[in-house]
Order: C-alpha cells, then structure tokens, then sequence
C-alpha cells in the first residue's frame, strides 16, 4: 500500500470518527447516563455487600478477593466493562445500525474499504468509553470514600489501552455474526453480560470452576480488568509479574485483529454476493 | 345515473365482547411476533442467567468462605432474587408497553392501529400479557437459579405474597400505560428516559439490596414512591417478616398503599395515555417521529 494511500485511508476513518462524535454531541444525555451507569452498577454490590457483611465486609471481601478495598475493586469492574462493552456495541452494532438507518448502502458506495471505516468507529468508542469511564472511575472513588489516584494508574492505563485493540477487534468480530444472523439487539444484549461474567466484573475468576476459568483466560477482557486492579489495588497478576500479563495481550493483539478481518470480510462477500447486505 | 352507495361510517367498535375480541387478536399478533424472534427469547433466558450468576457471586464475595460457602446470607438472597423479580417486570413494563408505541411508530405500523375501529386500550393490554407471559417465565428460572446457586430461599406467606405481587404489576402496568403517553409527547428521548427510570428504580426501590443501606435522605424521598413499598412487601411476606422487615413501615400500611397503587394506577396510566391521544391527534404528531 502507497503512502498516499495510507494517508487517504487514515483521512477517511478519521471522518468516520468526526461523524460519529459530531452525532454524540447532539446527546449529552447519553453521556451522563454514561457516566452514571457505571458507579450505579458497582454501587448495587457494594451495597448488598454492606447490607449482608456489616462491619466485616471489607475482611470477608479480603478473604475471598485479596484486597479490603472492595468499593475500588468493584469500580475498576464495572468502568473496565463499560469501555469493553462500549466497543461491542459500537462496533458490533455499527452496520447493524447503518442498515436501520438507511445509509448502508452510502457507506458501500463510498471510495474505501468497511475495514477502514470500522476503524474509525473503534477509535470512536475508545475515546467516547475512556474520557466516561475515567470520569465515572473519579466520581465513584470520591463518592464511596476512596482516593481515585492511589497505584500505578500509568500501569493500569497501559493495560487497558493494549487491550482494547484485541477487544475491538473481537466487537468486530461479533459484526459478521450479527451480519449473517441479523437479530443485533438480542445476541448484543447477551453479549454484554457474557462479556461481563468472562472478565470477572465483580469477583475474581479463580472464583469459578476450572473449565469457565480457562474459557475467562481466552477472552482479552480478562487480562485487562485484572492487569488494571493488580496495578492499582496491588494484587498478584496472572503471571506474577505485569510484563507477564502484559505479553499475553499483545499477543492477542496482533493475532485477534488479523483474524477477524479475515472472517468479516468473508462473511461481507458472501452477504454480498447473495445480496444479503441490506436485507433486515 | 347510479345512485352512490351509503358507506357505512366506521366509528369505534363498542362493548365487552368487541372488546376482549380485539384483545385476544391483538395478543395474538403480539405472541406471533415474539414467536417469529425466537433467538430473541433464548437471549432473554440467557441473559436471566449471567445477570443471576453475575450479582449473587458479587454478593458471596461478601461472605464469610467466599462462593463456596454454603446457604450463604439465605435473607440476602431472598432480598435480592424477590427484588430481582419485581425489578423485570418494571424494566419489561417500561421498555414493551410504554416503548412499544414508539416501535409501532418507527416501523410504519401505527396508522394502521389507529385506522381500524379497534379499542385502543385493548392494543396497550395486549402487551401486558405477553409480558406476564414472558417475564413469568424469566421469574421462574431466575428464582430456580437462584436456589441452586446459594441453596433453599425463605418461601412464607405465599397467598398474601401473591396478592401483593398482582397489585405491584397492575400498579407497574398503569405506569407503563403512562410512560406510553409520554412516550408520544417525548417521542425519542423517550428511550433516555426509560433508561433513566430503570437506574432511578435500582437506586431507590432497591430491588437487589435492603433500604437500611440507603442513606436517611434518600430513604424519605424513597417512601414517597408507592413501589418501593410494594418491593419492600413483597419481599418481606416472602422472608416471613424476619428481623428487621418490612424496613419502610407496618406490613398493614404497606399492603394498604400498593392496593390503593394497584387499583388507581392502571386507570390513571390509561386516562393519561387517552388524553395525550388526543393532544397528538389534534396537534398532528401522532405519526411524527
């Protein structure tokens, strides 16, 4: 590919970004509510917790998580998930979305690849997902009593990052399901909470069974909400050391992105070809 | 020259009969809809699932031996699965009767509910049904989930329980027929706002945790509204009014405010719905959107 190519490319999924951003702009609404989902959603758990625990919630939570800071813990849980599950419904839900609105056939039309147009929304999802959850993590700590600058927060910041490539990529991955079997709202819904019990929101995954253990350690997720709490709350990683744990996302970066490509274009062509694309 | 043909004026159609016909015909489109989505079905059951499994392994974190511990907090899971109930009905309420009509509306289907001579109260209960159906069926599973998951819940009371349990869903059916109204004033942000009122109802009628954890403010704002005192009595006649339950108020009283909930709502909800009707008809916008 040309450098002007390149270019060109990284132009258009840069409009692709503006336009979806200029969209967000006329919803500020969303934003908040954003911003509140997150700190509602840890809120419920550490409130049941109070409520069964008492004065012993923090060691209980100790006991069974490795850490007494169970209101940090369970924010960094749910602000993760909400960036993770940002990029499943922008990116899985974006030709969905183009379908519903009538404009599918205008995004085809135009002079570049889906590929192309799909990064753009990812990197969309990534800026709206981190400047909300980053906000709902500060509001949050400072709500439940907790300093919301305490660890390595570079480190935790890095994981999430290095993350979020693979997790995208895998959103899109979700895209050519919901292409071939068209019922987005249902499987997107599912998704969410699946997306959810596999990165271990609200408890550890060495919570769960052996087999469900393993299917946690090949979801990207996992090693991200777990890399963000072991630099901020000082917990042990997968791997004893972040460089460790670190390597293994990277590792999912290069290959998910790779292989996800590979599959939506195939299921695109098929569609295609069988005129399948604009039918819903 | 023919002589033009009298055409009869088709004025609404009138009486008990007509209208439990139109009833049935329209749960009858209702069901064939959702049968017609049955991926959409499992993924509500799936969805049952990891929530339940998602929340009571947050909870065990709390308890003394983890999730391994048995019969673990058997109040704590009582609280929250009878609140987890109440809280699906609400959020199936909001989203399939009071969201509905903005469907109906995006997908080009409601000018024609509207030109036949059909009761259009008839076409709102409709929806009720289905989700009685439906969200009866994700109760179940969700209650058996639980059990297996945190052993035996506290089951007392099952008659009164039952009693309290209908008045809360008339009561929740009159707010859907309500949020349906606004529904087609706000058009829209209508979504924003069920979103909104799902949050405001796992806020304050704490359906997943009790309302001594809410702070003292919040907690008299929360005795304002009548269905956290149905949560709250639904709950605790389920529990057998342990230690501590009902938390708002006397059982007497609380049974006394979600009857009167029970009975008034669903007919403010439907008058509320006819007279924005009537505002959108005369105004144009009812098809607007």
């Amino acid at each position: 590919m040309t450098a002007l190519a390149l270019r060109s490319n990284f132009g258009a999924a840069l409009a692709e970004t503006r336009l979806r951003l200029y969209t967000l702009s006329r919803y500020p609404a969303q934003l908040a509510m954003e911003i509140l989902i997150p700190i509602l959603y840890a809120a419920m758990p550490i409130l049941l917790g109070k409520a069964s625990a008492g004065p012993e919630a923090a060691a209980n939570f100790l006991g069974n998580a490795g850490t007494a800071q169970y209101a940090a813990y369970l924010l960094i849980g749910s602000n993760v998930y909400i960036v993770v599950n940002r990029a499943f419904w922008d990116l899985a839900y974006w030709l969905r979305y183009e379908q519903e609105t009538g404009t599918l056939e205008a995004v085809y039309l135009t002079p570049t690849s889906s590929l192309t147009l799909a990064a753009g929304v990812a990197l969309y999802s990534a800026l709206r997902s981190l400047i909300t959850s980053g906000l709902a993590y500060v509001i949050g700590c400072l709500l439940f009593g907790v300093n919301p600058f305490q660890g390595n927060l570079l480190l935790a910041l890095a994981f999430i990052l290095v993350g979020l490539v693979p997790v995208s990529a895998m959103a899109f991955l979700f895209t050519a399901v919901i292409l071939r079997v068209k019922e987005a709202n249902s499987l997107v819904n599912v998704m969410q909470w699946g997306v959810s019990f596999f990165m271990g929101v609200f408890f550890p995954i060495a919570a769960l069974p052996p087999i469900l253990r393993f299917l946690c350690w090949l979801f990207p997720a996992t090693w991200m909400v777990n890399g963000a709490r072991a630099a901020i709350l000082d917990l042990g990683f997968f791997f004893d050391s972040w460089y460790g744990d670190l390597a293994i996302l990277w590792s999912f970066l290069l290959f998910l992105p790779l292989f996800s490509a590979w599959v939506f274009q195939r299921v695109e062509n098929n569609l295609r070809r069988n005129r399948g694309l604009g039918e819903f | 020259m023919i002589p033009a043909l009298p055409i009869a004026s088709p004025g609404p159609l009138r009486g008990a009969a007509t209208w439990f016909s139109t009833l049935g015909a329209m749960t009858r489109k209702e069901l064939l809809i959702k049968l017609r989505y049955p991926l959409d079905f499992v993924a509500g059951f799936i969805q049952v699932f990891l929530m339940v499994a998602i929340f009571t392994l947050a909870s065990l974190m709390f308890a003394r031996g983890g999730p391994r511990a048995t019969g673990a907090g058997s109040n704590i899971a009582g609280v929250m699965v009878y609140g987890f109930v109440v809280f699906i009905f609400v959020t199936e309420t909001l989203f399939n009767i009071g969201y509905n009509v903005r469907r109906e509306q995006k997908q080009g289907t409601f000018e024609q509910l509207y030109l036949s001579p059909a009761s259009k109260s008839a076409s709102l209960v409709s929806r009720v049904l289905i989700t009685l159906l439906s969200t009866g069926l994700l109760s179940g599973l969700s209650i058996w989930l639980m059990t297996a998951l945190v052993g035996n819940l506290p089951f007392a009371n099952p008659a009164l329980a039952l009693f309290i349990f209908v008045m809360v869903l008339a009561g929740t059916f009159g707010i859907g027929f309500a949020f349906a109204a606004l529904t087609l004033r706000l058009r829209e942000t209508a979504q924003i706002l069920a979103g909104f009122l799902q949050f405001g109802f796992m806020l304050l009628c704490a359906p997943f945790y009790p309302f001594k954890v809410l702070p003292e403010a919040v907690q008299a704002f929360t005795r304002l509204i009548p269905l956290s005192y149905g949560v709250d009595a639904f709950r605790s006649t389920l529990m057998g009014y342990p230690p501590g339950f009902p938390e708002l108020a006397s059982i007497g009283f609380e049974v006394a405010v979600v009857t009167a909930f029970g009975l008034l709502m669903p007919a403010v909800g439907l008058w509320l719905y006819r007279r924005e009707e009537n505002h959108a008809r005369k105004n144009g916008s009812l098809f607007e959107h």
